[in-house]
């Protein structure tokens, strides 16, 4: 196992990160209750540790026993039915579910399996009404339909199930469904609290870490603890006694951003804007949302770039960001980036060097 | 007949303008007297060569000497009229190759004349009756002595008597037929040729005689049934087409590859009269008269051909070329059998003369052809059926031609037309699949019995088939496209055009000026129906035709969709600059140019497909652009676009796609260059999208086999974002030596289990991979078959970026197939005792409960059915049962469940004691309790079944994971 999965706390006792967080849940808990609630944090900040921690905490040891269904169902829709298929995680008290890989009909489901589990009530030990959890991942990610028709379903079943989101972005979650939840904010773990885990790994598996080591680690791990433990193990891996000038291995993708930057920085032209277009399909083929890589370019270029012109561009990403995802293409938009910065770049150039 | 010579110059001038577009003559005057005459005579002469040749091969067979007949036209020429001829014209330089045809041609008319009657006697006959019409025709029946035919033109409703010559025709028809047992060359038998040849000797003087009629007729009476011009004069030769020549000679060379397999082996015999036909079209550009007769002559011998080489340079390379054309045509017909393509493709914006080509093509080639056209019942029943019948030729009806089927509009309906498309694709492949198989039948009953036998489904393609589109990339066509041989029809030039409306104006008296023409061809863009039933319109409405309003008067620009490739064309391709010249100032060229492309557009749509093209393009045209401010502002607008179609799709609000076209225009007046750019499909966007979802499908399948407590916590973007680099670090490090197992350290081998572990738990491992050799190891292409280690959800690929170099170890190979082993045993060894486990945790007791369910109804005493083990030990028969097949079964069970660590070791050494010792037990003493034999049954952790007289008297069972560990 990773020491990622290894040393996930499994209880909110246990929580290394928020622990604040963790007690206040926990007290929630306690008192029988439990509202709507709504996880939202920057990924690698430990939300569903937390969940799956609460969930445990809600029904003992029995939550964790989970079975992978690969479940269809069939949704009758006004005039046709529709078959959808999507897998769910599910114990006795609680299913996970990723609805938005339903893509369009995501509705449906959440709609169908809310009802389904408004049917058959749990009875908990003391012989009353229980509930159960519904947990459902990338809410951000639902279509405006889903989440209105959630609006209500939330509260017409709310004597039967409570539902968990957890999500990225707490903007693309309507207000609507805001309000009706308990928002809980996960931030990313500051660099501190990152070096404090990544001692306690490295107590637990009797390594020696060099001073420094874990901060330059943490560092490098863009605030997100699993990505700072990934990279913990990496090292651990590649080579042992650690030294504390050790190098950390960088993300591909970042390194391949890095190069696209310097070509821009090396030219500017419509030719150089054709090869860079090639390279941000590469990255966008390989699954990496465009969100992220106009970010990254932006930060790989700001480095390079003079002080002078930083605003400016910083401006133009965000614009076009603004652009992207309201439009469907990111390539036209990314791109569209690319090319006003070559643009602006150029002309700062003509004008400082003649 | 004056009006027969009046009319004839003016047909000689079409013909005469259209070379005048190709070749420069500085002059020409067709008004001379002779000519028409010759003209048509050469048409008579090639008809007449035609028949005579088919008599020469048919002779050819028969023992009768065919000498004769050639040495008649070889040898006459050489003496007549003609030597002199040649001497006495001497060409000056500018009219040299004109007057080298009228030599040709006198020559021709002089062969003709002196030919022995009995030969040629109809033909002069013929000519006579062409060069004095008044013979024929006659205002008055009483003034023929004879037969006649009474005729009325069908414009003015005059009345004509023609007088008929039968004896003639028949005795010529009688020998032609003696001659030509088998009709094969031509489509045509003689006998209707020569009836077409008459027919048409009488139309022709018909429609002089109603052209002068009509113009003074017409003012009184209008005509009520007047035939549309555009079938009055669709093209009935081959030489008449307006087409491109290219185009056209393809599509006669493509249909002359059939010959062998359609006509059987005559096709040697026919190819050089092909050729010469060809040539002569193809010729027609350049040296129409000169260059034909010039072939026409190559048949007879090549003494003419040096005679001609000496006459002219130009003519020098006109034969090079010739004979380049001669050998490449004797290569293609060397191979029998059908060409490659079976299907001949030809697309092309409406109204250019596609189904017209491949009629008069067809027809040429002796066809007859067999259309299908949207109106009728295109569903793929009803193709198979027509198709059949047109492989298998030989019907009962007089027309003995093999038929052609020519398939129109076949993008049209989109539901139908697949039927065709799918029935059409399906005989090619049963041809290409048969091929390999039978040989190339050469001859045509066997072929067709060959392929009658082999019965509907697998019928081969055995006729050429045309199939007519608009929209080559329409979706539909996309499989036929593959197969077809593919021909893109271009639009005439707009001189050639005009000169054929200038003649069918002179012909229906209408009074056009050429600028006239010019404009309206320009403004239909060549569609010559379109200017044809503009023209008959206006002539019906006595209105002559305006020049500066062609827009508005003429019923108006046609609606036209034109494919995406020719609007990107036309996005990314300035206007030639003529078209300004033409207008008086920049703003009405803008204003033009802005409404061209809008309505392109627009009536286009699909403006997602149109941006994305506009995209994919865009970067690779050389405009100027110093500080990229044009790209900005065309991403901009390409932003825009993309913008407005997601919201258009999210708020259904069609209306506002009116701003798409908009876009395009501003992007176009920002690039659009001169030069012509060269646009592909825009692949890498929907490349873009399908790779993701497919990688995506990857991910979120492979999460879906990794235990729950792990997964959950994975998403696709997170892992590809953050973890995949370094779980590929982690996966194979670089410490771990490449060796056998039992040679490691006590410190590695935990290493090697705890990335077993790993690897494991993510559920991973390495798979066999063809190794597509990577960019950066082209250079040892023998490795390019070798199979490689990788893992098995292709996670690698999530960094392998095209032109990035990773810093990843990778594993060594020996390391890998160590790994392989590791991980399939760590798996099966989880499975097992995740079972063991479940079995112990959940089900021990009813285990055993159902342990004693076994043993006890496998007692007969059925009476004593007690359940649980506290029951067993009074049960008296138990020791029997243990040698039982049943008991001994639910033992081994029982082992299983009970399988402790402790191997087995006593099993072999107590083996028979043990058993002699039950049995003796069991037989001994029957009431005997045997408690302490249960009591250590059940601790031991095997029983055995002792099978008497077998030679696997001992069974025992043993488990994977028992050699595993």
């Amino acid at each position: 196992m990773l020491w990622v999965d290894k040393y996930r706390p499994k209880t909110l006792d246990h929580a290394l990160v928020h622990e604040d967080v963790a007690q206040n849940l926990k007290k929630l808990v306690t008192e029988q209750d439990c509202p709507h609630l709504l996880f939202y944090g920057p990924s690698g900040s430990g939300k569903k540790t937390l969940i799956m921690a609460l969930i445990r905490q809600m029904f003992g040891a029995s939550a964790e026993k989970v079975k992978v269904e690969n479940r269809t169902w069939k949704v009758d829709a006004g005039s046709r039915t529709i078959d959808l298929e999507l897998t769910t995680l599910s114990s006795t008290n609680h299913v996970e579910l990723n609805p938005s890989d339903a893509g369009f009909q995501d509705r449906y489901i959440v709609q169908e399996i809310i009802k389904e589990m408004a049917k058959n009530r749990p009875i908990d030990t003391k012989g009353r009404k229980g509930y159960k959890v519904l947990v459902l991942n990338e809410v951000d990610k639902l279509s405006r339909e889903a989440q209105n028709s959630l609006r209500r379903t939330m509260e017409k079943y709310s004597a039967y199930c409570r539902l968990i989101l957890c999500c990225n972005s707490s903007s693309k979650v309507s207000e609507a469904i805001r309000s009706r939840c308990l928002n809980v904010r996960i931030n990313a773990p500051s660099e501190e609290q990152i070096v404090k885990v990544l001692e306690f790994i490295g107590k637990k598996e009797g390594l020696h870490i060099p001073s420094g080591f874990a901060a330059r680690l943490a560092e490098k791990s863009n605030r997100s603890l699993r990505r700072a433990i990934l990279s913990f193990e990496t090292c651990r891996v590649q080579q042992y006694p650690f030294t504390s000038n050790q190098t950390i291995p960088p993300m591909d993708w970042e390194e391949y951003i890095s190069e696209i930057a310097s070509d821009i920085m090396k030219e500017q032209s419509p030719k150089r804007l054709y090869q860079v277009r090639l390279k941000i399909y590469e990255l966008l083929v390989n699954c990496i949302p465009p969100e992220i890589i106009l970010k990254r370019l932006l930060y790989e270029l700001l480095r390079k770039l003079d002080a002078e012109l930083k605003h400016e561009v910083c401006h133009w990403a965000a614009y076009y960001e603004h652009r992207m995802r309201l439009g469907q293409k990111a390539i036209f938009h990314i791109e569209a980036f690319v090319a006003k910065f070559m643009s602006i770049y150029k002309s700062f150039l003509i004008a400082t060097f003649g | 007949m004056d009006m027969d010579f009046d009319l004839l110059p003016d047909e000689l001038e079409l013909l005469e303008e259209s070379y005048r577009i190709n070749e420069e003559y500085s002059h020409f005057d067709p008004t001379t007297e002779p000519y028409p005459y010759e003209e048509e005579e050469e048409d008579e002469h090639l008809q007449q060569q035609q028949q005579q040749q088919q008599q020469s091969t048919s002779k050819a067979k028969s023992p009768f000497p065919e000498a004769q007949i050639n040495d008649h036209k070889r040898t006459r020429p050489s003496d007549g009229p003609d030597a002199s001829a040649e001497g006495v014209f001497r060409p000056s330089d500018e009219k040299r190759s004109r007057i080298d045809e009228d030599i040709v041609l006198d020559e021709d008319e002089g062969l003709l004349r002196y030919l022995p009657p009995e030969v040629t006697e109809p033909i002069v006959e013929e000519i006579v009756e062409n060069v004095e019409e008044e013979k024929v025709l006659w205002r008055f029946a009483s003034e023929i002595d004879g037969d006649f035919i009474p005729i009325t033109a069908p414009s003015g409703g005059d009345r004509v008597y023609a007088k008929v010559t039968t004896e003639e025709m028949n005795e010529r028809r009688e020998k032609l037929y003696l001659k030509t047992p088998s009709a094969g060359l031509i489509g045509e038998s003689i006998d209707v040729l020569l009836h077409k040849v008459e027919q048409e000797a009488f139309t022709k003087s018909l429609r002089a005689s109603s052209g002068s009629q009509s113009e003074m007729v017409l003012s009184e009476t209008p005509v009520v049934h007047e035939q549309l011009w555009v079938d009055k004069y669709a093209p009935f030769s081959f030489t008449e087409l307006l087409s491109d020549e290219h185009t056209n000679r393809e599509v006669l060379l493509w249909l002359k590859q059939w010959d062998s397999c359609v006509y059987g082996s005559e096709v040697r015999s026919t190819s050089t009269e092909v050729l010469s036909a060809l040539r002569r079209h193809s010729s027609v550009g350049q040296h129409h008269k000169f260059s034909g007769s010039n072939s026409s002559r190559n048949n007879k011998g090549s003494r003419w051909n040096k005679e001609n080489f000496k006459q002219s340079d130009d003519s020098e390379n006109k034969n090079a070329n010739s004979v380049a054309a001669q050998d490449l045509w004797n290569k293609k017909t060397r191979c029998t059998g059908p060409p490659e393509q079976k299907i001949l493709l030809l697309c092309g914006p409406p109204g250019l003369g596609k189904t017209t080509l491949a009629h008069v093509a067809a027809r040429h080639c002796g066809y007859r052809v067999v259309e299908i056209n949207a109106s009728d019942d295109r569903s793929s029943a009803t193709i198979e059926a027509k198709i059949i019948d047109v492989v298998q030729t030989n019907s009962v009806t007089v027309d003995t031609r093999p038929k052609c089927l020519v398939i129109d509009e076949i993008d049209g309906a989109l539901g139908d037309g697949k039927g065709a498309v799918e029935v059409i694709l399906k005989m090619v492949s049963a041809d290409k699949k048969s091929d390999g198989g039978k040989e190339n039948v050469a001859n045509e009953d066997n072929a067709q019995k060959t392929s009658s036998k082999k019965g509907r489904k697998s019928e081969p393609l055995s006729r050429p088939v045309i199939c007519i589109c608009n929209d080559l990339y329409a979706p539909a066509l996309r499989p036929l496209r593959q197969v077809a041989k593919v021909h893109v029809f271009v639009q005439p030039t707009v001189s050639r055009v005009v000169s054929r409306l200038k003649y069918i104006c002179n012909k229906e008296g209408m009074k056009t000026s050429s600028i006239g023409l010019t404009a309206l061809a320009d403004y239909t863009e060549c569609d010559i129906r379109s200017c044809l039933n503009t023209l008959q319109f206006l002539h019906k409405k006595k209105e002559s035709l305006n020049v500066l309003e062609v827009g508005s008067q003429v019923v108006g620009r046609k609606d036209m969709s034109k494919s995406v490739f020719d609007i990107w064309k036309e996005v990314f391709q300035k206007r030639k600059p003529k078209r300004e010249r033409r207008s008086n100032n920049s703003s009405q060229t803008n204003f033009n140019e802005f409404d061209s492309l809008h309505s392109l557009i627009s009536s286009r749509g699909d403006y997602d497909l149109i941006m994305d093209g506009i995209h994919e393009n865009i970067l690779q045209l050389h405009y100027h652009d110093p500080v990229m401010q044009k790209t900005v502002k065309c991403f901009d607008n390409l932003g825009v676009s993309d913008y407005m179609h997601q919201y258009i799709m999210r708020t259904q609000q069609m209306s506002l796609y009116a701003y798409q076209p908009a876009i395009a225009i501003t992007i176009h007046r920002m690039v659009a260059q001169i030069q012509k750019p060269n646009i592909e499909w825009p692949k890498s966007n929907q490349r873009c999208r399908t790779m993701v979802i497919e990688k995506r499908d990857t991910l979120s399948s492979w999460f879906h086999t990794i235990p729950p407590h792990i997964s959950r916590h994975l998403s696709p973007t997170s892992f590809v974002e953050e973890s995949v680099s370094l779980l590929l670090h982690i996966l194979s490090p670089s410490t771990l030596r490449p060796a056998a197992l039992n040679s490691l350290s006590e410190k590695e081998k935990a290493d090697l289990d705890q990335l077993v572990g790993k690897m494991v738990s993510y559920s991973l491992t390495y798979k066999n991979v063809k190794s597509n050799p990577l960019p950066s190891d082209l250079g040892n292409g023998a490795t390019s078959d070798v199979t490689v280690l990788a893992f098995d959800p292709p996670i690698a690929d999530f960094i392998n970026f095209k032109g990035y170099k990773s810093g990843h170890y990778v594993l060594a190979l020996a390391m890998k197939q160590v790994m392989v082993n590791e991980v399939e045993k760590q798996k099966i060894l989880q499975v097992s005792t995740r079972r063991f486990a479940s079995l112990t945790n959940g089900g021990n007791e009813g285990n055993q409960v159902l342990l004693g369910e076994e043993t006890s109804r496998s007692q007969p005493d059925k009476a004593a059915k007690i359940f649980g083990k506290t029951s067993r030990p009074s049960n008296p028969s138990i020791s029997t049962t243990s040698c039982n097949s049943d008991s001994s079964r639910s033992g081994t069970t029982a082992s299983v469940n009970l399988k402790s660590a402790k191997p087995p070791k006593r099993s072999s050494t107590s083996f028979f004691d043990r058993f002699k010792r039950i049995g003796t037990g069991s037989q001994n003493s029957e009431n005997v309790v045997p408690k302490e034999e249960t009591a250590e049954r059940d601790l031991r952790p095997l029983l055995f079944k002792f099978n008497e007289g077998f030679t696997n008297a001992v069974k025992r069972p043993v488990r994977i994971r028992e050699f595993l560990l």
